[in-house]
């Protein structure tokens, strides 16, 4: 072949295409994607020494004993611990994922801290013209300071109710309701009857429940098939928001009067009640549990003899005597006169059940009133208050957790600092504390130091598993365990029936309305709304359809079409007391005339317990 | 093309899944995703575009109310031990079997892209990276340093948390044994499950809850009719839940639903 400039280049060109019949080229798009695995794009784990640590989770108030697999101190893993004897080694979803709760995108870091404690000082000293220092100030005595706390039995809980009592007219809010005061004893029951409530859903302490789960037999009154409802041994299918008619007719078939109103408000039959009714007082001990707390249920709990075996009064870890002088009393919100708060507090650091903002607007002066929220989460409280301090989030702040409800038991556990808090965040109690002129710094070692005192109960340690009496552990060796990992748990005490409450009778159905022809049910726990979620929660709703995401909302395809609805549509979502934005999901398993729409605090503010509405498509 | 042989004990290692127990909680789908730095769906992921190695799955009888019965339904890859379709399609050689622990594992490295084997796994298994691997600011401390995150265009699946495996090796080795410690390798998912539902061991080991759960006329497997040899044994003492392992005796949905 003469060697030309033309022979050259056909043999480049010859080459290069007969190349592509060979591996070579083909094995290099293999070593290309290798090279392109380590591009900067794809994140670099944290290299370090692995460590185990051991805390509590107060992501929710049944308080789960966690171990944190740690890289260089950072905690990249979260497991239960085997053998607790309160959580039984299990862990929820959100308890998995719980130490990604610091990077939420959603999550506050600022507020207006100087100005919200000028207005707490300032309220305070207007209650208190006679404090010395303060300027001439003029006390409202209807026009009262207030903490609402949503996890009360807390050392926090005490701090505010310790500041409250040196506020004059200061007020310590709860929830309320008949089962604040009592704990159940899941061990003890072997028929349970549950009024909605989401049992096998994050309901007590998950770990507890599914290990006592096999021992008690349970009947689940729902409008919708949830997931404790399709699990329950057997699923009564109730009309929307009839529970509490259920919960009469069962009252009043314990007491043989007819049931056949209550039969008709609930969609079910005559026979049905009585059956139910009658499994009660033969296969006992029997636990009736409200989803809303509906005073009915606590009702049917006394007549089958549940109170002191089931249901008890819950107790509390002992706490300093000094504390116990003076401080606030525990008042329900509901027992607050309307219109008589001038300064309310809202502590949504540790997240409990959401009140529709309804419920608390109304115990508020009408004008100006000032609302200070303390909150981790632009989605609850934040939405309606003047000043919103962020708070840390688990597992960057130290604090205890209560009992849970399934806990007959009182137990004292923390949940200790795994990362630092960025800087900005406030301790809600501490500040409260402050701004009223209390010190509250130590108030954990305190109260740890009051339990030790008490010499009673054992202290489980986790990282080795050990159970000690109390009184063999030395008070310093008692708070450094609590700080590495630790539970105490007092012994059985006297089984104390809670107090009666008062039976006021089945609630108001939510009357029929052509405007608003559907009944909405919330569904799921509201917790992941009022806080800050891990961002794989995506897992469950979005990339599987396990759960209805936030704003999302199932129709029956049948209704769907009645309103014009397709599926991934967006709509709007009406009720008497407002609107909010949603996703339409088509489900055939939502029955026909029933909204089932994920609790979150908006559409909590609009739907009360089966809550009449409408769906708008956009 | 199989690995070579490696020294040590041979294992077989499978899972025994009690539907009846599975509440659908959802934890081990979170504590799956956690422990291999799979990362939050990205805004426009949908249930099919999303990466779930481990879905729970709803599934009914298919009868109306008060017939109607419900189980919750784990699936991750079923680990074929015969004919595993994955495998024997990939032109990359990117999937491979180990032939120490019977793991079926992707290696996303030589993946391609190609999704021949998505197209190939019979349970829908597997799982494309349609985006970039993004986790919110400051969360890439939280990822676990056992597992590399995985590029946008490669596809993975559940390896039964191979790293836990090498550390669990590891951890024997520094001891002076040859073997893995028993108990010391469980996946993720099997640890996080609050009701026990999931169970991990070796079906060459008898005294294991899957070998246990292989002689089990309660249990079943997955479209075992295709000769695939899954090495997950899901266990039910409602039957129809039983036959949806086969599916031409499984009860026809009527109209979708969730989960």
């Amino acid at each position: 072949m003469p060697d030309t400039r033309r022979n050259v280049l056909k043999f480049i060109g010859g080459a290069a295409a007969g190349a592509m019949f060979t591996p070579a080229p083909w094995r290099l798009i293999t070593d290309t994607a290798l090279w392109s695995e380590n591009w900067p794009g794809v994140p670099r784990p944290l290299r370090g020494e692995i460590s185990a640590r051991y805390t509590n989770c107060s992501i929710c108030p049944a308080g789960c004993a966690v171990r944190a697999r740690c890289v260089g101190g950072q905690p990249v893993s979260l497991a239960g611990v085997a053998g607790h004897p309160l959580s039984r080694g299990g862990l929820c979803a959100f308890g998995v994922a719980g130490h990604q709760l610091p990077y939420c995108p959603g999550r506050l870091t600022e507020g207006l801290v100087e100005a919200a404690a000028g207005a707490i000082a300032r309220a305070a000293a207007n209650c208190n013209p006679d404090a010395a220092g303060t300027p001439a100030a003029v006390c409202y005595p209807a026009e009262r300071v207030a903490v609402l706390d949503l996890r009360p039995g807390r050392t926090a809980s005490w701090t505010y109710r310790r500041a409250m009592g040196a506020v004059k007219g200061g007020l310590y809010l709860t929830a309320g309701g008949p089962f604040s005061g009592a704990a159940v004893d899941l061990a003890k029951a072997r028929t349970v009857l549950s009024l909605g409530a989401p049992v096998l859903d994050g309901w007590g302490t998950p770990g507890n429940v599914l290990a006592e789960r096999a021992h008690f037999r349970l009947i689940q009154a729902e409008a919708i098939e949830s997931r404790t409802a399709s699990l329950a041994d057997q699923w009564l299918r109730i009309r929307p928001g009839s529970a509490p008619a259920l919960a009469s007719g069962i009252a009043g078939a314990l007491k043989k009067a007819p049931v056949a109103d209550m039969a008709e408000a609930t969609g079910l039959t005559e026979q049905q009640i009585n059956d139910v009714a009658a499994e009660l007082t033969q296969h006992g001990p029997a636990l009736v549990l409200p989803g809303d707390d509906c005073l009915e249920a606590w009702a049917i709990n006394e007549q089958v003899g549940g109170f002191g075996v089931t249901v008890v009064a819950r107790t509390e870890p002992p706490v300093p005597e000094a504390w116990t002088k003076g401080c606030a009393p525990v008042t329900p919100l509901a027992s607050v006169a309307d219109g008589s708060i001038r300064t309310l507090i809202i502590d949504e650091s540790a997240s409990g059940d959401y009140i529709p903002w309804g419920g608390i607007r109304r115990k508020l002066v009408a004008d100006n009133p000032v609302v200070i929220a303390f909150t981790s989460s632009p989605a609850g409280y934040a939405r309606h208050s003047l000043f919103v301090l962020p708070t840390a989030v688990y597992p960057e702040t130290l604090e205890d957790i209560p009992g849970a409800i399934d806990s007959p038991r009182a137990a004292f556990r923390m949940a200790v600092p795994l990362v630092a808090a960025p800087a900005g965040v406030v301790n809600s109690s501490e500040f409260v504390a402050k701004a009223v002129g209390l010190d509250a710094a130590t108030a954990l070692r305190e109260r740890a130091d009051a339990i030790r005192k008490a010499a009673r109960g054992v202290l489980i340690t986790y990282a080795d598993g050990r159970s000690r009496p109390t009184a063999q552990v030395a008070p310093d060796d008692f708070w450094k365990a609590l700080n590495e990992g630790a539970c105490w748990i007092d012994t059985e005490a006297q089984r104390a029936a809670p107090p009666a409450a008062d039976w006021t009778g089945p609630g108001a159905r939510p009357a029929a309305s052509p405007r608003l022809p559907l009944v909405a049910v919330l569904t799921e726990s509201a917790t992941a709304a009022t806080a800050p979620a891990s961002p794989l929660m995506t897992k469950l709703d979005r990339e599987s359809n396990l759960r209805l995401g936030l704003r999302r909302a199932a129709l029956h395809p049948e209704t769907a079409r009645s309103c014009g609805a397709r599926d991934g549509g967006r709509a709007e979502l009406e009720t008497s007391l407002g609107k909010c934005r949603i996703e339409v999901v088509v489900d055939a398993s939502v029955p026909r005339g029933i909204l089932q729409v994920a609790a979150s605090p908006d559409v909590i503010d609009i739907c009360g317990a089966g809550a009449r509405c409408r769906v708008l498509p956009l | 093309m199989i690995s070579e042989k490696k020294p040590g004990k041979i294992c077989r290692y499978g899972m025994a899944i009690d539907i009846d127990k599975c509440t659908g909680c959802g934890a081990c789908m979170i504590a799956c995703a956690v422990e291999n730095n799979v990362p939050p769906g990205n805004p426009g992921a949908t249930d099919l575009t999303g990466i779930t190695w481990l879905r729970v799955f709803k599934v009914d009888n298919g009868e109306e109310y008060p017939r109607k019965e419900s189980v919750y339904f784990p699936m991750m890859c079923q680990q074929c031990g015969m004919e595993t379709p994955c495998y024997l399609v990939c032109p990359q050689q990117a999937v491979d079997v180990d032939p120490a622990t019977g793991i079926v594992f992707q290696m996303p490295e030589r993946c391609l892209g190609c999704r021949y084997c998505m197209a190939a796994c019979p349970y829908h298994s597997r799982y494309f990276n349609w985006w970039d691997p993004k986790w919110p600011a400051g969360m890439e401390k939280t990822l676990n340093p056992d597992v590399a995150p995985r590029m946008r265009g490669v596809v993975e699946k559940c390896n039964y948390c191979h790293g836990r495996w090498h550390a669990a090796r590891q951890r024997a080795a520094e001891a002076g044994l040859k073997d893995i410690i028993p108990g010391d390798y469980v996946p993720a998912c099997v640890e996080a499950c609050p009701a026990g539902a999931i169970q991990f061991g070796d079906l060459n080991d008898p005294a294991s809850a899957p070998a246990k759960a292989a002689g089990d006329p309660e249990s079943f497997r997955l479209l075992v009719s295709l000769g695939t040899e899954p090495k997950v044994y899901y266990h039910s003492k409602k039957e129809w839940a039983r036959r949806i392992g086969d599916p031409s005796r499984a009860p026809a949905p009527k109209e979708p639903s969730r989960g």
